[in-house]
């Protein structure tokens, strides 16, 4: 550590005598700081960003595709994986980071919408279940909402794959 | 090399342009779909898919709602069960209102029915149904519904009734196609339903004209004649019953000659015969004795008949008439508490989820009705007015008629026909298969009808239910008839399909008519296909005058359940026992039932209604127990055998006797008659509920009960090629097996056989999703019970509505208290409070008031609706 400089001291720079003060670390040769550990990686440096930025994102997604739904505008979740997929290049953001929040963005989104309807006084888990049903899979409710929630889901990836495709990575 | 920056140029090209080839893909399959795949993006989208059906599965609510070609104000009520009230300042404006409630809550229902009729079911469900629209588009319903549409007055009551409810159909079309809450099924699919149309109404008819009457019988005779002989074929399958009969109508009965069968949907009905026709014995006898025998059916007709049964035997259920249809009976004077007349009814039909059921009440100037109705149809089928009640069976009679044609290779498109070659009449379709290829038919049509088959042999069929019939407007006047005398008139134009309209009314009469079109051959055996060349044609049919018939009997009660109606005296070829006339073992225990009391109640008819009791064990048993006395027999079998004395015959889930009985039965016609089946090499696979050997097939059940009560050393006990045996030889054999597979499949103790074990009965969705059923679940009753079970072991036929009407008052004139109830609930979507509620009341035999005919709307949530 060194010793901090007083405003005083550095007021006496050059100054007769000075140099008898003696007590301007700087001048010095400060400590070597600890070598970093040695990680060998050939991936770039990359950004991770704060979670309460990751936490607003998603949460603006998950919104986006429910009101979206609501309004009938079934594709957009391809959507928010393609700017998921745009943005992944800007914030170097790792595919096992945005992968798995477009899936929740896409299944959680529609899955609000179906909550927001059952919410509203209608039947959905019957509705679900004579869905299944009428497709020729087994009556539960669980299956059509699984199935509704797949959609979804890879609407989301395959904009993602679209997004990231869009913005290739620069050479090293 | 990998590296290299033009490589990494290609690489990331190649990705952005399989990216968004992906991406494209996905975009069509999910927004346009992809062969059978549906749009699965915009099927499975929260706010507009298949989701909304949900919006349907909500309970209405209380509203004013503005609809398009109403005159005025109509008022629709809903009680807590979901049962309608409709009152309308006019008729046109009820029915009106009417179509647009069934397409409230049935509108898959509808067009599925429409769509099965006219030949487009695989545009909806793809390629497994182009079997089903051939057979249809061939057979003609279309053709039919355009004819009678073609031909009915523009101002006609009929034809308004038909507008009026197209145009409450169209209302909620329209109304949806804004909202976008479709049923599931069409956002499934995306295939929408388009406008309803009077045709569609006429096609629905058409469907359960079909569903009632048209019959493969000639074809199964014929299979049956080449393998087993004429004379073991009409032995077994005898054209007049041989057992005890209970007919409603006991004669005396007249010849009148034949009527000719009507060219226009407008043309009065003949009352009386105005042609000789056919000696009146000559085509009763003709199969009983040897003197005009037919001949036995040539191996290409064979080999025809066995193409045809091959088409409609994978066809869906109830397609074509397999079944008896239906008690109804009627009482009064001394046999009704206080006087007074009483109706029951209950038509046995599929029993499914939703209903083919809609229950109504309509009230409007001149129209009061109250009943069930059929989605698809103006009006109510079953029910009471003001002043009348009826309801309906189906009577059986044969409809069917094939014709073999005689063609030439050298003559394509042409049929020899009364002395000369004659060119086919030939009709295109396009088929239309969702996720398919479109599929090209062209139908050719000879002088008997449709072209069914030319595997083999060209086979035409003759049906009635082809011949235009104005049941709307029958069916209107019906409705609107104050006696008997207007109920008759009404009837005389009805045609097809046959039905027993029974019949009780506010003053107390009661009455049963038969009405619809008996073809009558001048020459030939109908039961069989006949040839083409026209000695053999339909010459005419029973003149109104001469159907079967009855009013006011003597014995204050009429029951019809598909027994033959009428007693071998009847100067008239009605059908054979293989046309599925029940046995009259349902007849038998309600005549029985109602001879046997006075001052009856609704509940006395109820009681009769659920019975289940079966009637040929009633008759065969204790001789079928007199036969196996002295036999050896093992300690299990004796336990088995002590569980059968001293039971009641009532078929209750939980008893055990009905278990061991009903294998018992199975047991002993089939090692009566497979025998000869096996070596006989009956080809059973062409068509299972025509050919094989089973309770279902009434012919030999009724044979097998007289010969086990008059004829036990009949040689048909001894197998062929074996020491001579008889009944009870077989009996004990049919002993040993019965107790031993039930000892297999329920242990070995035989009090605990119960007959809910072996038998259940469901309601199966109509879509044929598996979930969307009820059941099964276990069931008593079965074949020949008044409470039927069809389709063994799991019944999914049987009492489709119950409905008991009772008239009583003083001064003359009586007013209508009526209960009824059905298996299923008034909407057809799952996910609906109303989509099963009404099973759990039927399954346990409770009735609900009927709203009644002319009453003010009652219940608490309303519909106004406004023009």
């Amino acid at each position: 550590m060194t010793k901090p400089v007083s405003r005083s001291e550095l007021s006496r720079l050059g100054k007769r005598g000075s140099y008898r003060l003696g007590l301007l670390a700087p001048q010095g040769i400060a400590a070597a700081p600890p070598p970093k550990a040695f990680r060998p990686s050939f991936a770039r440096e990359r950004r991770a960003g704060s979670t309460t930025g990751w936490v607003l994102a998603m949460g603006a997604g998950i919104a986006l595709v429910a009101v979206a739904a609501v309004a009938g505008l079934w594709f957009v979740p391809l959507i928010v994986g393609v700017i998921t997929g745009l943005a992944a290049r800007w914030g170097a953001w790792r595919l096992r980071a945005t992968a798995p929040a477009v899936i929740v963005m896409c299944a959680a989104g529609w899955g609000a919408a179906l909550c927001w309807y059952s919410a509203r006084g209608l039947p959905i888990g019957a509705s679900a279940r004579a869905m299944a049903a009428i497709a020729g899979l087994p009556a539960y409710a669980a299956v059509a909402v699984a199935i509704t929630l797949a959609v979804s889901v890879v609407l989301g990836l395959v904009g993602l794959w679209l997004g990231r495709a869009l913005t290739p990575r620069p050479p090293r | 090399m990998l590296s290299h920056p033009l490589w990494r140029l290609v690489r990331q090209f190649s990705n952005v342009i399989i990216a968004m080839g992906a991406v494209l893909a996905v975009l069509v399959v999910a927004g346009a779909g992809f062969g059978a795949v549906p749009a699965v993006g915009r099927v499975l989208d929260p706010g507009h898919g298949a989701w909304m059906a949900a919006a349907g599965g909500q309970l209405p609510t209380s509203q004013s709602l503005r609809l398009p070609g109403l005159t005025s104000k109509v008022t629709v009520s809903f009680d807590r069960q979901g049962i309608a009230t409709i009152d309308a300042a006019n008729e046109g404006d009820a029915l009106l209102a009417e179509g647009y409630l069934h397409a409230s809550f049935r509108l898959t229902q509808m067009d599925l029915e429409r769509r099965l009729a006219e030949g487009r079911l695989a545009a909806l469900v793809g390629k497994s149904a182009v079997a089903s629209d051939e057979f249809e588009l061939r057979l003609g319903l279309l053709r039919t519904a355009r004819q009678e549409w073609a031909q009915l007055p523009r101002n006609s009551i009929a034809a308004l009734e038909l507008e009026a409810y197209s145009r409450g159909v169209n209302d909620y079309l329209a109304q949806v196609r804004k909202t976008k809450q479709w049923p599931a099924l069409f956002a499934m699919t995306g295939v929408y339903p388009g406008n309803w149309t009077p045709v569609d109404s006429l096609a629905v008819q058409g469907d359960l004209t079909q569903e009632l009457d048209y019959t493969t019988t000639p074809l199964d005779y014929a299979v049956l004649a080449r393998s087993l002989g004429l004379t073991k074929t009409m032995a077994w399958f005898p054209v007049l019953p041989v057992n005890r009969q209970n007919p409603y109508d006991l004669g005396p009965y007249k010849y009148k000659g034949i009527a000719p069968i009507a060219t226009s949907l407008t043309a009065t009905a003949a009352v009386s015969g105005a042609n000789p026709g056919p000696k009146r014995s000559s085509a009763l006898t003709a199969g009983l004795t040897g003197a005009s025998r037919p001949r036995v059916p040539s191996a290409r007709l064979a080999k025809a008949a066995a193409a045809m049964l091959a088409v409609t035997s994978a066809l869906p259920e109830g397609q074509v008439h397999g079944y008896p249809d239906s008690n109804a009976w009627v009482a009064n004077g001394p046999k009704v508490l206080g006087g007074g007349a009483m109706l029951a009814g209950d038509p046995h039909l599929p029993q499914t989820l939703p209903s083919i059921w809609y229950q109504v009440a309509i009230t409007a100037p001149g129209y009061d009705v109250t009943g069930v109705s059929v989605p698809g149809l103006p009006g109510i089928l079953l029910g009471h007015n003001r002043h009348i009640a009826w309801s309906l069976t189906d009577t059986e009679n044969q409809a069917t008629l094939f014709y073999v044609e005689k063609t030439s290779a050298a003559r394509p498109h042409e049929y020899f026909w009364r002395g000369r070659w004659r060119p086919m009449r030939q009709f295109s379709y396009t088929i239309d298969v969702r996720g398919g290829q479109p599929r090209h038919l062209t139908v050719e049509e000879t002088v008997h009808g449709p072209v069914m088959t030319q595997a083999g042999q060209t086979v035409s069929v003759d049906w009635m239910g082809a011949v235009p019939s104005p049941d709307i407007a029958v069916m209107q006047q019906v409705s609107t008839a104050h006696d008997f005398k207007q109920f008759r008139a009404a009837l005389a134009n009805w045609r097809a399909p046959t039905q027993n309209f029974v019949y009780a009314d506010d003053r107390g009469n009661i009455g049963a008519i038969s009405a619809g079109y008996y073809p009558i051959v001048a020459h030939g055996s109908p039961w069989l296909p006949m040839p083409g060349t026209g000695a053999d044609d339909v010459a005419g049919v029973i003149p109104y005058a001469s159907v079967p018939q009855s009013y006011d009997p003597a014995g204050h009660v009429i029951a019809t359940a598909n027994q033959r109606p009428v007693t071998s005296t009847y100067p008239y070829y009605i059908g054979t026992t293989a046309n599925f006339y029940d046995p009259s073992y349902r007849a038998s225990r309600e005549y029985a039932f109602l001879d046997a009391r006075s001052a009856m109640k609704v509940s006395s008819f109820a009681a009769l209604q659920t019975s289940q009791v079966d009637d040929l064990a009633e008759r065969v048993l204790p001789e079928l127990l007199r036969l196996l006395k002295g036999a050896k027999l093992s300690p299990v079998e004796q336990q088995a055998v002590s569980l059968l004395h001293g039971w009641g015959y009532s078929m209750d889930q939980d008893s055990a006797a009905a278990g061991l009985w009903w294998t018992l039965w199975s047991d002993y016609l089939t090692d009566t008659f497979s025998p000869w089946w096996t070596s006989a090499q009956v080809p059973v696979h062409l068509d299972r509920a025509g050919l094989a050997i089973s309770p279902d097939q009434f012919s030999l059940d009724q044979v097998l009960e007289h010969w086990t009560l008059t004829d036990r050393r009949n040689p048909a006990f001894t197998p062929p090629g074996a020491p001579a045996q008889g009944a009870a030889s077989v009996l004990r054999d049919a002993l040993a097996q019965a107790v031993a597979s039930l000892h297999a499949k329920l242990g070995g103790d035989p009090p605990s056989w119960d007959w809910g074990k072996l038998h259940t009965r469901s309601f199966p969705s109509i879509l044929g999703a598996a979930g969307l059923g009820y059941g099964p679940k276990a069931a008593g009753g079965d074949l020949w019970t008044v409470d039927a079970a069809y389709g063994m072991p799991d019944s999914t036929s049987g009492p489709s509505w119950r409905m008991i009407v009772r008239w009583q008052g003083s001064g003359g004139r009586g007013r209508a208290t009526a209960v009824g109830i059905y298996p299923g609930g008034q909407s057809e979507n799952p996910a609906s409070p109303w989509y099963e509620n009404l099973v759990p009341d039927w399954w346990d035999d409770t009735y609900l008031p009927l709203p009644a005919a002319g009453a003010s709307p009652a219940g608490a949530l309303r519909w106004e609706l406004v023009p």
